[in-house]
Parts: structure tokens; sequence; C-alpha cells
């Protein structure tokens, strides 16, 4: 029984619906979902194509009308252990303004333990540790109102950190921030993966921050429709587009490229494997007209 | 014809206190009739202090603006009417909308303006038609209507002034990709139809490529650059120091490039690139 299970969040056959008095609106629909233990899972949508209502579920905050979510192991619906899952899966969401509370950086970022009722040494340490992890060490006795939008979201995520959960879920961190405080997030959220092993679960509808998941999931109308690594899922600009996505601009060109008879690989999707891909399907005509 | 010309702004905040900070320092620019200039440089660089300025919803600590010709500020007591000629949509736009039907919040502006009756209804139709609400929405609620929905009526209320300059604070932030293709959609719609002067200040470059004719870059405060599309691109170098960046696209050109291929400098949009690249594949099976 002591076995580790390698899912850290199991959904099985979820519904949730909303509902008031005349409207009845289902937002997720029978979905099923695992979530791998030190896995950096995406899952883009857009709006309202039921992802955050998802996120929601995957700590408790919403309990699924039909069907069961798992915290490792731990049914979500269960209300004596609520805070158990809630310490196990933290959630981040958009607006950092919304998630800082305290006047002083280091406070905000102790409040969570506190709550829980950890020793002062330990928050100390806690909170030492959990602004190293978001780079933001030497922020700790500054004041959040003072700090731009990336850095005040890294220190929600701090906050976060600071109860030590197995699992983040973030509900699109980035979508109020400017391009060098989503880069900030997103090089945050890669380094806490792959650096101390925190499984990452990533909702937003900025295609680029996908690049570098383990897995990319992509929603619509309460659904899942296409789950697979970021290459795969990139390449298929076709469906993307019909769901309302848009793609990386390499990949849009490579796809451009090959409907206009260019031998190109769809799959890359850094800067460098784009103009290598380019080079090849050039570099046939190339060569040959370069010898007539 | 320049519309709109800002000659040595400056903005400071919290003169007199120990917080005191140039937010804006020396801008100097003008907008012809008819352009689209986008507005880039990074958080904190003074992009919306600058704009809320244009329509006199600031008022400079020092250096002028005039609007065809005329010192916004000639008569303070007038600001209203200029508010009416530049019109500024803020970021989140939809926050502001607050009537009980689409219709009325869409005429909340040309009624202040002091259209009425018969006048204001063809405003408010005309403003519509031109950018996609569709009849069947007027008597609606606005806050029953999607997120996009509500920017696009929040976008119509301004535009339904008739402004002869329209300033965008980010238009398209928190929209899905669809959402931000439809309000790229409407503004260069609004141009081709009225003719109007657009701003634009936004984080995407790539957006920036496809929509604007000249590009202002800000940077702690200061213009930066201030040019055509191609001329400020060409810049790939500093705009990197100060944050910044060229469309992807043009990144991918640059690789090109250093591995011999002849390219130009000049691809900053998808549409351009796969044209480039043909001609180089055909034009070179034809030799």
């Amino acid at each position: 029984m002591d076995e580790v299970m390698s899912n850290i969040i199991e959904v099985k056959n979820v519904t949730y619906e909303y509902t008031d008095e005349e409207n009845r609106f289902t937002a997720v629909k029978d979905l099923s979902l695992d979530i791998e233990r030190g896995s950096f899972t995406v899952i883009l949508g857009h709006n309202g194509s039921g992802k955050s209502t998802l996120a929601k579920m995957l700590n408790g905050l919403n309990k699924p009308t039909r069907g069961d979510v798992f915290v490792d192991g731990i049914n979500t619906k269960a209300e004596e252990t609520e805070i158990e899952v809630k310490r196990k899966v933290g959630m981040v969401f958009q607006n950092p303004d919304n998630q800082i509370i305290a006047s002083i950086v280091e406070e905000d970022v102790a409040f969570g333990p506190e709550n829980l009722g950890i020793p002062p040494l330990e928050i100390r340490r806690r909170v030492d540790n959990a602004l190293e992890a978001v780079d933001m060490s030497d922020f700790k006795k500054s004041t959040p109102h003072h700090l731009s939008g990336g850095q005040k979201q890294r220190i929600a995520i701090a906050g976060m950190i600071a109860m030590e959960p197995e699992c983040l879920v973030l509900d699109e961190p980035t979508a109020m921030l400017d391009p060098k405080g989503r880069a900030e997030i997103i090089s945050t959220l890669l380094r806490l993966n792959r650096e101390k092993g925190m499984t990452v679960v990533l909702i937003t509808h900025y295609m680029e921050e996908a690049e570098n998941a383990d897995r990319v999931i992509v929603m619509n109308d309460g659904e899942i429709i296409a789950d697979d690594k970021p290459k795969v899922i990139f390449s298929d600009v076709k469906m993307l587009k019909d769901v309302g996505l848009d793609v990386p601009q390499t990949a849009e060109l490579l796809y451009k490229l090959k409907s206009n008879g260019f031998k190109v690989d769809t799959h890359a999707l850094s800067i460098k494997e784009a103009a290598e891909q380019i080079i090849k399907a050039l570099g046939t005509s190339y060569t040959d007209s370069e010898e007539k | 014809m320049s519309v709109l010309e800002v000659k040595n702004l400056t903005h400071t905040y919290g003169g007199n206190t120990p917080f005191v900070n140039d937010a804006v320092k020396g801008v100097s620019f003008t907008a012809e009739k008819g352009e689209i200039i986008g507005i880039i440089g990074h958080t904190g660089s003074g992009k919306s202090t600058l704009v809320q300025h244009l329509n006199g919803l600031l008022k400079p600590t020092s250096g002028e603006i005039l609007l065809d010709g005329v010192n916004i500020w000639e008569n303070p007591k007038e600001i209203r009417k200029v508010r009416s000629k530049v019109g500024l949509v803020f970021q989140y736009p939809e926050y502001q909308l607050f009537e009980e039907t689409v219709f009325k919040d869409i005429a909340f502006g040309p009624k202040n303006m002091g259209l009425t009756g018969k006048e204001l209804e063809k405003r408010v139709v005309d403003t519509c038609n031109m950018i996609g609400v569709k009849p069947e929405y007027f008597e609606k609620s606005p806050f029953d209507l999607s997120g996009g929905e509500k920017r696009r009526v929040a976008i119509a209320g301004v535009m339904a002034m008739n402004p002869e300059v329209i300033v965008f604070d980010e238009p398209t932030a928190g929209l899905d990709p669809k959402g931000r293709e439809d309000v790229t959609e409407i503004i260069a719609n609004y141009r081709r139809c009225t003719g109007a002067t657009v701003i634009i200040i936004s984080h995407s470059m790539e957006d920036m490529a496809v929509i604007a004719d000249k590009l202002l870059v800000m940077n702690k405060g200061s213009l930066q650059m201030f040019g055509t599309v191609e001329e400020v691109f060409k810049n790939g170098d500093a705009l990197r120091e100060i944050g910044l960046n060229v469309p992807i696209v043009t990144r991918v050109f640059y690789e090109l490039k250093k591995a011999g291929v002849p390219v130009p400098d000049n691809v900053f949009t998808v549409e351009s690139a796969v044209k480039v690249l043909e001609k180089l594949r055909d034009g070179d099976g034809n030799a």
C-alpha cells in the first residue's frame, strides 16, 4: 500500500454543469485524464472550452457534477480530506493582484504555511526556499505593489511553493503579463519542474508556452480533442485553427510552405529548427539549379 | 496631412513629493491621417501615460499636443470636445460596460456629444454594421455576452463617436487567438471605412507587423525609435537591448541569412516570408 502511485491526479469520467434557475450549461463532458507525477502538462483551449473549469476540479475547488477526481488517490469529494487535497495541489490564477495580500513579500509567501500551523523556524526555511526557487530572494523585504506583473506572479507562485505541494496548477498565469513577465514565469515553471521535480499543469492560450512541455492537451467544447507531444500537436495547424487556437509563427510558416509544395517537416518548432528545414527544402532546388 | 502632433511632451508623476518620477520625457512625434501607429515598449516604459495625454485625460507637465493644428489645452473648458475627436479604448474596456442594453451602451458616447433621435439611432446602427455587432444583440444585456463579444461592444461605444483618432491600449489583451484576430480585423476595418488615424499599444510584434504602418518604440519614458515597420524592425539588436524583439518569422530569416541563403532583411510577416521563399525556389529553378 505504501507504493507511490505514478499518477498524482486521476480524472475519471468527469462532467461539470453550471446551473441557475433557467439555464444549465455543461462545461466539461465525461472527461478522463491522468497527470503523471513529475510531468509538465499544458492544457490549451479557447475561452469557454472548459479548461478553467477542469483546472478548478484538479484541487477540489470545483467538485464534479458526475464522475470523480483523485489526488494522490484521495477523492476530492471527501470533505474530511479537503485540506489535504489543497495542500497537495496548489493553484495559481490569472491576476497576480488578486492573490497577494500582505504588504511585504516574505510575509505574503509565509501566509500559506502560517495557516497550516507550521513552526516559525520551518516557515523561515520554506519562505527562503520558495523565494529562491522563483529567483525573488533579493525582493523579500520589498512591497509587492512596487513589483512588475511578472515579479508579482512569481511571488504568488512562491506562496504556493511554500506550502510544499506536489503539483502546481496554473490557470492562465501569464494572460495579464507583458512578454518579459511571461518569459519569467515560463522559465520559473520549467526550472521548478526539471530541477525540483514539481508536477506542473499549465493552462494557457499562448502556444509558445507549450513548446517545452512534456505533453499538450487541447480542449474544445468541454472535451479533450488532442493529447500528445508539443511537436505533434503544433504540426496539426488545421486542427488548432479549427478550434480557434493559433500556432507558433514557426509552425505556421512551415505549414504554409508545405502547402505551397516545399518539402519541410512541420514538426520543427524552434527558430533554428525551422531555418534548418527551410534550408534543406531550398537546398535541393538550389544545388540542382547551380549545377545547370 | 498631420492630424496629431505631440511636441516635447513630458509628464511627471508625484511632483513635489519624494516619489517624483518622469513617466514620459520629451516625446515628440506626428501622426498622419489614416495611419496605423503601433506603440511598443515593455511594462513601465511610459506607453499608457503617453496615450492618456492624446485626448486630454492627463495634462502634460510640459510640452503640447496639437490636434488639427490646435493645442488641445488652449481652452481647458473645451477639453471634452477633444475627447470625442480622440477616442481612447482602455485595457479591458468591457469592464466599463454599464447600460441595460447593448444599444444603449453604444449610444452613450454619441448621445453625450448631443446626438438625438434618428441621427443617434443611425449612428449606432452604422457603427454596429461596420464592426459586426448584429441587430439581434441590440436589446440584450451587455453582461450576457461572451468575453470577446463584450469587448466588441465596448469598442463599438468609442467608435460610435466617429473619432478622427482612435487609441487602443492593448486591445487584444486576455483574448483567445480567435478573439485577437476579430479585434485586429475590427480595427483595420474602422480605418478602411473612416480614414481615421489609429494608435495601438501592443506587446505583439507579430500582430504589429501585419497591421501597423509605423512603429513608435518607448523605453524608460523616452521615445527610442519612430519610423516605418521596416525601419524599426531592421534594428533587431537595439530592440533586444531594451527587452523587445523582432517577429519570430524575421528571426527565422536571420538564421537563413547567417547560413548563406540570399534573403532580404525586410521580411516581417508569414505571408511575405512565403512569397520570398517561393521566389527564391522558383527563380533559381528557371535560371
